[in-house]
């Protein structure tokens, strides 16, 4: 081998024709050559096994640039500025006012009473082919947005009338350039308080043509509500139903805000003394009297009010500027409200209320123009925009809740961009309780996705970081003790011929693909647990025992056939004990069921211990896991115990000690730092494990030690979760969290392993 | 009680108990792959099939499955000891379910029907009953069990031909068709991004291209149509147990055999035959009857691509750490970290995998080289190459440790004569070192082979899929198809086993992949060990 090795240094001298000049030259070029290549191999190798080396840790990097945004701040910027000539000469009088935009951010409108106006972002300037004088009867004395979606508006006027508006975008491409184009449609109106009275104060919501209610406030304080329902597909009459009634406001109390829920049957109004009123819709119309709940101090009064998206929460804002969020309690309706969080104040009287349209975001501002952006579910005032000492007319969140557009009462409207891809990730709201719609008080919960839009996700990673230590622990507690104590007695106790097979037989398990332990436990195992878990209940009790009866019987047996145990006649002995008890039990499973557990041990276990029983749980994980890390913590303890030096072992025995008082007195001492880290490296891969618990739990993210309950991994969540996350999502980030933590978590635990190893290897050395 | 004393003392009992967990320890892998070993083996084997007359006159007949006591909550009304049986009845189309469980109680008289035949079908899984006719079209060609049987018989065969001709058609030529238009259609949207007049020049050529193959698609489908009329049109009646009828044509059997004439040597052909067949058809039924080739095939190109990656870099990787670097503290720390990613959870690897290679380079690849045929992915989606590059990354610390300990194993005079003779580093390395660490070498490769061959986490992330519509492999070019996405024998288990509608159904079939994953799997590993023990034994004197 070595002597294919010797480069050809002398071959060309045995060419008989070279002169000894060129031979002399011809050397040395070649010798150069060859040096030269040495060389740029060492750079070659040195930069391949650099790059490879860097490319791997550069995983760790990769994770960390993606989660990063996550956890960055919010940020806006403005967009564009355009000035609005004021046609009213009362600007501060909001009621007048409305503005809105597109979904691309591109054409704002603004309301001034009748009068609507469109811009042009690209060049900002106003395009007056839409728009214009509304066929509005009257004149407009109260303009609000019609629910959260879209861009529908009502107008309520001093005759009475209310006049549903739609302003339509339509997006036209033509090749890659994209069009807005506005228009608006009016739509008829509904007389919804007696001739002669005005709209002073009104909520309007309307389902296409299918039911629309409206509640009116009139000059003089009298509350009116009007539903109008067309006949539904499957009703009996064609029939237009109309109710209309008269509402009863408490006697001194003056009403500042009005809302309708979407199906418009729950009204609440706040109120001028820091309370809210709520009116339910029963059968033939809404409550006569209202409840009334009290929101802030006394004389607080409220002055915004909205639903958030999915209309189970309510924001609350009032003249002292504070800013809350309240619900109606356990989801009932007519419960009394229970508040949920205090945002940031804005210390001044709060003016505008804007809602999104895509997640739990809201803005409120102040009579100084300041704004905030608050998110809901984390209870987070997530920016901040000082203003300029002027209030804000109209404020409006952009339909994908990427922009703003306000209007100064000093006539500016300003546009803006808002980059806030992530609101609902804190480190709050990933690793500690947080109070979610429709829950009395905070907890922790995964829930990624539901059917609806208007859902509330809900990325709480406890209840997977448990579920991933649970199974972990289930799995530890059966193979510590298991993969330990085999692996002292291989090491110790056990003949090297046997060793010498049992060990890598063992070892070789540890190769055996995760996807089959994980099939047979869940459709193999899983289902037979559950029949015979008080067969297994009894094979854990009595294997000890049977193990120590054989041991004691032993004793007996001439020493003539005690030898035999290098042959590992005393290993057949147990595993025919074994088999014999294990065959035993699961014949007399019947009977057990019936003496320890009454006949039927789910039912045992409900009325005594309170427990349920799932197919998939945590039992089968710790069976099917623990199979996974046996082979390992066996492997790399019993090679650190096998490592004792040999003379120590020697010594101890030469002095009287018997083969236990020198395992547990010397070897176990000097091996505990190895098996310390073979328990780290089982641990770490218990933690990873994917396949085994994606297939053999029922995958379900509760928080629950019960040994007879499922769990969710993180490993198992992002396998599951991951091929629906959008890129660049939400989701997909904090997935990308949950990689980096196990990566962090496990690189951690066998980096210490490893060195408790190296430190031990040194140790050893030196004898 | 002395005796107790001492025996308590001496510590037996504590090392008979150590000895007991080894036993189990070893008792439960014996266990399990005699588990897997018995019930993959046992699913070729065609089982007599039984009939059964029970006590209220109704006929059952299939495969005995399973014996079990009946569970307390039924058998309150029965005495202690009832068993019930699982039998495979099959005829899915008529009962519904392919299982039924018969109380042995039950049972009147059990017989075996000698001329009962067994039908594997395209759809509605196994039939068994019997042939009573053969038809052609309208004319009857045969009437009786076993004149039926005699005239059917053959024209399975004739049928299996069309099939394979079918086949043929629909994946290899069609397809070459399809892919050809494609191909123009894109070249064409191409041209007019670029800003190309459409009606002229060489556009004008790949419109008309475009009409002569659709044209040779029609010709294709034409001839389909007709090798379908072929298929249907035998048609044999089939009569279950209960005396209903069914027609059913020639060409939706598969196989067909008579169990109960079978002698043992008829049924281990049969047996081999069937073990054949896994190993090379392609799934039916959603997977869950026909063969796994599919998966076995890209099992093995994800692997090879891999290797391709995973060696040079892992061994550039282990020899610059070995022979090039400086050893101290930065090596050392470079080593604990390669060591540790070989326990960084594979799921992590395919997060990775998803977000870096399919979504970062993929995306950026699709950008640059495949705008034509944009918004839909081609590299910017899972497929083979990026399902072999994140096992590569996942396997690569594996290799590296393996060739170190090669690399160490190498005695020093070996390198020491050699550079003594004259020879530079390089050539001692390449000549001298890295001969004597293959083993090493290939220790890594086999192990990194044997951990992707299992591995099914990273891989859901990053490409694979439960039923992949063609090879990465075919007779198109550029042939390899590493965008493509592939089946997986480790995620098939996954997918059969746990997504499959017909879970009981699906197991057999789900066993038997087991079984064969498990032995590639074992094979590699015991290679791999037997290789670092003739390595460490040959170095063993030397390195003193």
């Amino acid at each position: 081998m070595a002597q294919s090795g010797i480069p050809p240094v002398s071959s060309p001298a045995l060419v008989p024709s070279e002169k000894p000049l060129t031979l002399v030259s011809r050397q040395t070029a070649q010798r150069r050559i060859r040096h030269l290549l040495d060389r740029v191999a060492k750079y070659v190798v040195g930069a391949g096994g650099l790059a490879t080396i860097v490319s791997i840790m550069g995983i760790f990097v990769y994770l960390m640039w993606e989660v990063i945004p996550l956890f960055q701040p919010a940020t806006i910027s403005p967009e564009l500025t355009v000035p609005v000539a004021l046609t009213d000469t009362q600007a501060s009088n909001r009621s007048h006012l409305m503005v809105g935009i597109d979904e691309y951010r591109e054409v704002p409108f603004v309301l001034q009473g009748k009068h609507l106006q469109f811009f042009s972002l690209s060049d900002g300037i106003p395009m007056p082919e839409v728009g214009g004088e509304l066929p509005v009867g009257g004149e407009p004395t109260s303009v609000i947005p019609m629910g959260l979606k879209g861009t529908t508006l009502s107008i309520g006027t001093d005759r009475g009338l209310v006049y549903p508006v739609q302003v339509l975008y339509r997006s036209d491409f033509q090749g890659d350039q994209r069009t807005i184009i506005p228009s608006v449609k009016v739509n008829d109106p509904v007389q919804v308080v007696p001739e002669g009275m005005g709209v002073r104060l009104h909520a309007h919501v309307k389902r296409g043509d299918e039911f629309q209610t409206v509640a009116a406030l009139t000059g003089s304080g009298e509350l009116w509500v009007t539903r109008i329902e067309e006949p539904g597909e499957f009703s009996f009459t064609d029939d237009v139903t109309v109710t209309k009634h008269r509402l009863v406001v408490p006697p001194q109390v003056h009403l500042t805000t009005l809302t309708l829920d979407s199906i418009g049957k729950r009204l609440v109004a706040g109120t001028m003394d820091g309370h809210l009123l709520a009116w339910e819709w029963q059968r033939q119309g809404f409550d006569a009297m209202p409840q009334s709940m009290a929101v802030g101090a006394a004389g607080d009064s409220v002055t915004v009010l909205s639903y958030l998206l999915g209309e189970r929460t309510l924001v609350v804002g009032t003249r002292s500027g504070s800013v809350s969020t309240w619900v109606f309690s356990s989801g009932q309706s007519g419960g009394p409200l229970r508040k949920v969080h205090a945002f940031r104040s804005h210390a001044r009287p709060v003016t505008n209320l804007s809602v999104s349209q895509r997640d739990k975001g809201f803005l409120t501002a102040d009579d100084q123009g300041t704004v905030f952006l608050h998110y809901s579910t984390t209870a987070e005032t997530i920016l901040e925009i000082e203003g300029n000492g002027k209030a804000i007319g109209s404020l409006r969140y952009a339909p994908k809740a990427d922009g703003a557009v306000w209007l100064g009462e000093d006539g500016t409207l300003q546009t803006y961009a808002i980059h806030n891809p992530h609101p609902e990730v804190t480190i709050q709201s990933l690793f500690f309780p947080v109070t979610y719609e429709g829950y009395d008080h905070p907890e922790m919960i995964w829930q990624s996705s539901s059917g609806s839009d208007e859902f509330e996700s809900k990325l709480g990673l406890m209840p997977l970081m448990f579920g991933t230590l649970k199974g972990t622990i289930y799995a530890m507690i059966l193979a510590i003790p298991l993969a330990v104590m085999g692996a002292i007695y291989t090491a110790m106790f056990m003949h090297p011929h046997l060793r010498a097979i049992v060990k890598p037989s063992l070892e070789i398990m540890a190769a055996l693909p995760s996807v089959v332990l994980g099939f047979l436990a869940g459709l193999w195992f899983a289902p037979l647990l559950e029949k015979i878990f008080p067969a297994v209940v009894a094979i854990v009790g009595f294997l000890p025992l049977v193990i120590a009866g054989c041991c004691l019987l032993w004793q007996f047996l001439p020493i003539r056939v005690k030898r035999m145990d290098a042959y590992g006649l005393d290993l057949v002995v147990m595993m025919v004990a074994i088999v014999l008890t294990v065959a035993g039990c699961l014949m007399a499973n019947h009977s057990i069921e019936g003496w320890l557990f009454g006949g039927n041990f789910k039912q045992w276990m409900l009325q005594n211990l309170g427990l349920t029983y799932d197919q998939r749980n945590a039992i089968v994980i710790s069976f099917a896991m623990g199979f996974a890390v046996i082979p390992i913590i066996f492997s790399i303890a019993e090679d650190s115990i096998a490592n004792v030096p040999r003379h120590l072992v020697a010594g101890s025995l030469a002095l009287g000690a018997t083969r236990w008082q020198t395992l547990t007195r010397l070897v176990l001492v000097s091996a505990s730092p190895g098996i310390f880290s073979a328990l780290m490296i089982g641990f770490g891969r218990a933690v990873g494990e994917t396949m085994i618990v994606l297939m053999a739990t029922g995958n379900t993210p509760i928080m629950d030690w019960s040994m007879f309950n499922g769990f969710r991994t993180l490993s198992a969540n992002i396998a599951v979760e991951m091929p629906e996350a959008p890129h660049g999502g939400t989701l997909y980030r904090v997935l990308f969290l949950s990689g980096l933590i196990l990566f962090g978590f496990t690189f951690t635990i066998n980096t210490i392993a490893e060195m408790v190893r190296q430190r031990l290897r040194q140790k050893y050395s030196q004898f | 009680m002395a005796f107790l004393k001492r025996f308590f003392a001496s510590g037996s009992l504590f090392i008979w108990l150590s000895g007991g967990a080894l036993a189990c320890s070893l008792l439960l892998i014996g266990g399990l792959l005699s588990l897997i070993f018995i019930n993959g083996m046992g699913y070729f084997w065609p089982k007599d099939l039984v009939q059964l007359t029970l006590n209220d006159g109704t006929q059952v007949l299939g495969e005995m499955v399973d014996t079990q006591r009946i569970p307390e909550t039924v058998t309150t009304a029965f005495p202690e000891g009832q068993t019930r049986i699982q039998l495979k009845v099959g005829n899915r189309d008529l009962y519904g379910l392919d299982f039924r469980w018969v109380d042995e109680e039950d049972i009147a008289q059990q017989t075996l029907p000698q001329d009962v035949v067994a039908f594997e079908r395209r759809e509605w899984g196994n039939f068994y009953g019997w042939i009573t006719e053969v038809w052609d079209g309208d004319t009857r060609l045969a009437k009786g069990r076993d004149q039926a049987w005699n005239v059917f018989y053959p024209f399975l065969e004739q049928t299996e031909a069309i099939h394979q001709e079918i086949h043929h058609i629909e994946r290899d030529v069609i397809g070459a068709i399809n892919h050809d238009i494609e191909q123009a259609r894109l070249n064409l949207k191409e041209l007019e991004l670029n800003g190309k007049n459409l009606s002229e020049g060489s556009a004008a050529s790949l419109q008309e291209d475009i009409q002569t193959r659709e044209a040779a698609y029609q010709k294709q489908t034409q001839r389909l149509v007709g090798l379908y009329e072929q298929l249907n049109r035998y048609r044999v009646t089939l009569i279950d147990v209960e005396g209903k009828e069914k027609t059913f044509p020639v060409g939706g059997i598969v196989k067909a055999w008579r169990p109960n004439q079978m002698s043992v040597w008829a049924k281990i052909w049969m047996y081999a035959e069937n073990f054949w067949g896994v190993l090379t058809e392609e799934p039916r039924e959603a997977n869950t009857e026909g063969g796994i080739f599919p998966a076995i095939f890209g099992t093995v190109m994800m692997v090879l691509i891999m290797s391709i990656v995973v060696v040079p870099f892992g061994v550039l990787a282990a020899v610059y750490l070995k022979e090039y670097a400086r050893q101290g503290l930065l090596t050392r720390l470079i080593r604990i970290a390669v060591n540790n990613l070989a326990g960084v959870p594979s799921i992590v690897f395919g997060v990775f995998g998803l977000g870096f290679f399919v979504y970062a380079v993929g995306g950026s690849i699709d950008q640059l080289f495949f705008s034509a045929s944009l918004p839909n992915p081609t590299f910017g989606t899972g497929g083979l190459l990026w399902a072999s590059l994140t096992l590569a990354l996942m396997t690569v610390p594996v290799v590296i440790v393996a060739t170190e300990e090669g690399l160490s194993a190498v005695p020093r005079e070996y390198r020491e004569g050699s550079l003594g003779l004259g020879a530079t580093k390089l050539e001692s390395l390449i000549r001298v070192v890295l001969p004597c660490a293959m083993p090493g070498i290939l220790t890594g490769l086999i192990l990194a082979v044997s951990r992707a061959t299992g591995e099914v986490a990273p891989l859901m992330l990053t490409g694979v899929v439960k039923l992949a519509p063609a090879l990465p492999v075919d007779s198109l070019f550029p042939y390899v198809h590493l965008d493509r996405k592939f089946m997986h024998l480790g995620f098939h288990i996954y997918d059969v086993g746990f997504q499959s509608p017909n879970v009981e159904a699906a197991k057999p079939m789900v066993y038997v992949t087991t079984l064969i994953l498990v032995l590639v799997v074992l094979l590699l590993n015991m290679t791999a060990i037997a290789l670092r023990t003739r390595m460490r034994k040959r170095y063993a004197g030397a390195s003193v």
